[in-house]
């Protein structure tokens, strides 16, 4: 019993190392912004530019 | 006490810190980034307690914006899709970063738990307005919903706790400049694009392009718009009111609100709007409910005004945009709602009468010059005075703004309640200090030396006829009076008359040339940040 | 047509804020106070004693002084207004009586009490804080304000006489100024009419920059020689246009609309006789000052208006004038500068064209008529465009 516990607390743990790892990799490297302003933003501004919108003064 | 570990670590790792960087003559601030587009190859490293601060309010913010995904996510999607301002949200986490370069202990910490609110707050607000946004399908608060002006103070509306009042110019416009000066002059062309002169201000211009492009949330049954803060924002509400299409009511508070007979005014034009709201919702006013939240911005306010006895000192470790840009949020789009706001102050103000009876000195005791910043701030360099403060060690102790409407509102009577809102809310964004009279603008110096301010950075926005209007006044006022005094031009939400670099030249002019001092990180100095957020 | 008698007379003195009848009135006695904007209402200042000077900077070339306060990025008919009373054009005023009727104005006329341009040991300055709204809030609040920063002022500082009595006797003397002004006006609404824009402009101008007993004699006379007055025998315009929008003090643009071939037939801009010259009517039971107060917050045209009702009357009224003065179009200007009018220009040229089917030119304008060129160009291409409308119009109706 105390070894099965010991053993989800180690799985636990590796998993919250490992997502600790991933995230702060993500962060300290500055993974989401360069994937957001290189990647995405530039697709959503051309999807934006394409929009076909209401614009009138009233 | 410092941990042994970390501070090994930290050791070793010193020379990957930019402040020590620069204090050594070996790099800076800006080594990190990459050339224009203001994109950092790596995080700040801050040392090993800092950077895991700032690493821990990243998973915070992330959760928060997790959070807004999963209350509505095809809303946020659609809205993504749908609203061009949706797509320029995604750079809030670049935003943070720029806003607190450089900033270590207490001021990390007090600075992230500042922006958290702003976040938990404006991402379940957003979430809200998708998902009852009829353009998007609707929901089932629509109808409950109050569009209003974002510069109408909304704690009024308390009164009616079945009722979401919600500043419609808030997320498509007020706070998304912040964070993407990019956005902004799109909308602004194409208010030009119908003819709108290209000398009105361009926040309005902004305002008008949103709503010439038709990208306004729709929602509510009643719109509530107002005189303030100045006449491009009145103006502005002609298109709107047509646009929106929706029974509207314009809130017109005092302008020249320094004199006893505009609060008699403002008080009843208050009556007026919730009679309006009364009648288009057939909601009954409540003022146990309104007295609640006042207690709340009551509260608020008075945490403030002990801020306040701490800024006047060398010792508070809240100064610049932290200070700044909560105060704003907290008072204009917040206003006594949130009972988190009340919560974030309390443990702010235990931080800092901590680093008070500590003497603890902010910014690794570099500051030079303690200024006080006043005009409208260009919203699209909202990292500026992280800027000053980095560069040429200035800091920016308070901002105007931050002065708005600090009377204390009655919650037992509602005739002195609505007395006590009226010159509350007169005194609003931009409106305090900017508007009503030369008194108003002229208060910038008692403020400066009642805050012990050897320097006073005035927001010169090229097209606000207003402070346009003082422009000589204030420089002989400066130069009488001994203060250090810069003119910062700016074009408020048009970084492409004036640019970031332009107005951080105005600074290094006045700096190098008058003050003759020598940047504390001459990475600084000059940089391109043109095709930035 | 036959030149209107006082007509030169008339254009000399538009020459001076300071002019000949100014000085002479001030000679006698009588207060000159002095005001810019429609929310002081004139009637106010023609007390028993005194009277009104809306003030102008004519051929004001140059502000460099009032630039220095200002910026050069700010609205040219204020910068204008201060240079000329840094200048010392103004020193016959014994109050100006403000209004925060836009932050410019608001300022400049804070410069008034900052540098104390004007040398008058009596001169003082209040400025009221003017509604945006005709609701029954907004007119207690406009009363108010009058009352406190116009008539008490006059009153305690001036030793004005501001009773009921002295009230009426101001509407009385000034409703006989519009109907005068009226009947002068009306003449544009002929299919030939017996005078032009830009007469009309000088007549209307002189009746806000003089002291309004002295140029009174000078008007009914000009009154009856129009009435008399034979027309050229054909109309010698190729259209007629409204001139709609804001300041306008200097009679010369209009004539540069008019030598681009359209006939000015109505002025609706600030010094302009729509609003101005409309008659004040004392209800049953109101006082006089109530009246005034009621009159000025109801005809006031100004774009910053900001409730619906008001927003719209500015289009009604404009098409009101289109059809009574049978106007072919609108030319709408904005001040170099302008908030309130920029935007209101972009609203009305889109609710004259698209809504009410008024064929609309917009443009943006210095105060001093400096090069013209550019705007000559757009008027005539505009007297086209009405020209090719009305060939149209008529090769329809065969």
């Amino acid at each position: 019993m105390k070894k099965k516990l010991c053993g989800i607390l180690l799985k636990l743990a590796l998993v919250l190392f490992g997502a600790f790892l991933a995230t702060f990799t993500v962060y300290m490297f500055n993974l989401e912004n360069k994937l957001i302003y290189y990647v995405i933003r530039p697709f959503l501004n051309k999807h934006y530019d394409s929009q076909k919108r209401d614009r009138r003064i009233v | 006490m410092k941990n042994p570990v970390t501070a090994f670590i930290d050791k070793k790792l010193k020379k990957l810190d930019p402040l020590w960087q620069a204090e050594n003559g070996v790099g800076g601030q800006r080594v990190r980034f990459h050339d224009k587009t203001g994109i950092a190859k790596y995080r700040e490293w801050r040392g090993v307690h800092d950077t895991m601060v700032d690493y821990l309010a990243w998973l915070n913010n992330l959760k928060s914006m997790g959070l807004m995904v999963a209350m509505a996510p095809l809303p946020v999607l659609k809205g993504i899709w749908e609203y061009r301002w949706m797509g320029s949200y995604l750079g809030t986490f670049a935003f943070i970063d720029r806003l607190y370069q450089g900033y270590r202990g207490p001021e990390l910490k007090i600075a992230h738990m500042h922006m958290h609110a702003i976040v938990q707050s404006l991402t379940k607000k957003i979430a809200l307005v998708l998902s009852n946004d009829r353009r998007l399908g609707g929901g089932p608060l629509t109808d409950r919903m109050v569009p209003m002006d974002e510069v109408l103070p909304p704690l009024f509306m308390a009164g009616f706790p079945n009722l979401i009042p919600i500043p419609l110019q808030t997320l498509p416009e007020f706070i998304i400049c912040d964070i993407d000066q990019q956005l902004e002059p799109f909308y602004i062309d194409v208010a030009e694009s119908f003819g709108l002169a290209a000398d009105v201000c361009s926040r309005c211009a902004a305002e008008t392009g949103v709503t010439f492009n038709d990208d306004f949330p729709l929602i509510g049954k009643a719109f509530l718009s107002t005189n303030m803060p100045c006449n491009a924002s009145e103006a502005t509400s002609m298109f709107q009111r047509r646009r929106i299409d929706l029974p509207d009511f314009p809130v017109t508070l005092a302008m020249i609100h320094n004199e006893p007979g505009a609060h008699p005014y403002s008080t009843q034009m208050l009556r007026d709007a919730i009679k309006f709201i009364e009648e288009e919702y057939g909601e009954k006013y409540d003022w146990d409910a309104l007295f609640a939240r006042a207690r709340h911005m009551n509260e608020q306010n008075t945490i403030e005004l002990e801020k306040w006895d701490f800024f006047k000192t060398d010792y508070s470790p809240l100064s610049g945009i932290s200070e700044t840009l909560y105060r704003l949020y907290g008072w204009a789009s917040v206003n006594g709602q949130e009972d988190y706001f009340t919560k974030v102050d309390r443990k702010v103000i235990k931080i800092m009468r901590r680093c008070y009876e500590k003497k603890y000195l902010p910014f690794g005791g570099k500051t030079r010059h303690r200024a006080f910043l006043w005009g409208p701030s260009a919203v699209y360099y909202t990292d500026f005075p992280t800027w000053t403060q980095n560069c040429w060690g200035i800091t920016i102790v308070l901002n105007m703004d931050s002065t708005m409407g600090h009377n204390m509102i009655s919650t037992t009577d509602p005739e002195q309640a609505i007395k006590d809102l009226a010159e509350f809310s007169e005194k609003g964004v931009m409106r305090h200090h900017a508007v009503g009279g030369w008194d108003n603008v002229n208060a910038v110096w008692d403020w400066a030396k009642r805050f012990n301010c050897d320097m006073v950075l005035m927001n010169d926005n090229v097209a606000c006829k207003g402070m346009n209007g003082v422009h000589a006044m204030m420089e002989e006022q400066a130069r009488e009076l001994g203060f250090h005094f810069i003119f910062v031009e700016h074009d408020l939400e048009d970084c492409r008359t004036i640019s970031r670099r332009d107005m951080r030249n105005c600074v290094n002019s006045y700096m190098s040339v008058v003050a003759n001092e020598e940047p504390l990180d001459p990475t600084l100095v000059d940089f391109d940040d043109s095709e930035a957020w | 047509m036959k030149d209107l008698r006082h007509l030169i007379y008339f254009e000399n003195l538009l020459q001076e804020a300071n002019n000949e009848l100014v000085s002479q009135a001030v000679d006698e006695g009588k207060l000159a106070l002095g005001y810019n904007c429609y929310y002081i209402p004139e009637v106010l200042l023609n007390l028993p004693g005194c009277f009104s000077s809306r003030l102008r900077a004519p051929r004001c070339q140059s502000a460099d002084v009032a630039t220095y306060y200002m910026t050069n990025r700010n609205c040219p008919y204020v910068r204008s207004i201060l240079e000329r009373a840094i200048e010392g054009g103004y020193n016959y005023l014994s109050a100006l009586f403000g209004a925060e009727g836009c932050a410019a104005m608001e300022r400049m006329e804070e410069h008034f009490f900052l540098l104390n341009p004007v040398k008058n040991d009596r001169f003082f300055v209040t400025i009221i804080d003017p509604p945006m709204k005709e609701d029954q809030t907004s007119l207690d609040y406009y009363k108010a304000q009058l009352k406190l920063k116009v008539v008490d002022a006059m009153h305690e500082k001036l030793g004005v006489d501001t009773s009921e009595e002295a009230m009426r006797q101001a509407v009385a003397e000034f409703n006989e100024l519009c109907d005068i002004i009226t009947e002068i006006g009306n003449f544009r609404k002929l299919p030939n009419p017996p005078i032009t824009g830009y007469e009309f402009h000088v007549i209307q101008l002189v009746s806000q920059a003089c002291p309004h007993y002295l140029i009174l004699p000078y008007l009914r006379e000009t009154l009856e020689e129009i009435r008399t007055r034979e027309p050229e025998p054909k109309f010698p315009f190729r259209a007629r246009i409204i001139l709609a929008g804001s300041e306008i003090d200097d009679p010369d643009f209009t004539k540069l609309v008019e030598s681009c071939g359209a006939m000015v037939v109505a002025d609706r801009y600030c010094f302009g006789s729509f609003p101005s010259r409309e008659r004040i009517e004392i209800a049953e039971g109101e006082t006089a000052f109530e009246a005034i107060a009621r009159h000025y917050l109801h005809w006031n045209q100004c774009a910053r208006f900001m409730a619906g009702d008001k927003i719209d009357q500015r289009h009604t009224e404009l098409k009101r004038l289109v059809d009574e003065f049978q106007a072919d179009g609108v030319v709408y200007e904005s001040m170099k500068f302008c908030e309130f009018w920029s935007y209101e220009k972009v609203l009305a040229s889109h609710v004259l064209q698209n809504e009410l089917g008024v064929p609309c030119c917009t443009i943006e304008k210095e105060y001093a008529l400096g090069s013209v060129g550019q705007l000559r160009t757009r008027f005539q291409a505009f007297v086209e465009s009405l020209e090719i409308k009305q060939i149209q119009a008529k090769e329809a109706g065969r």
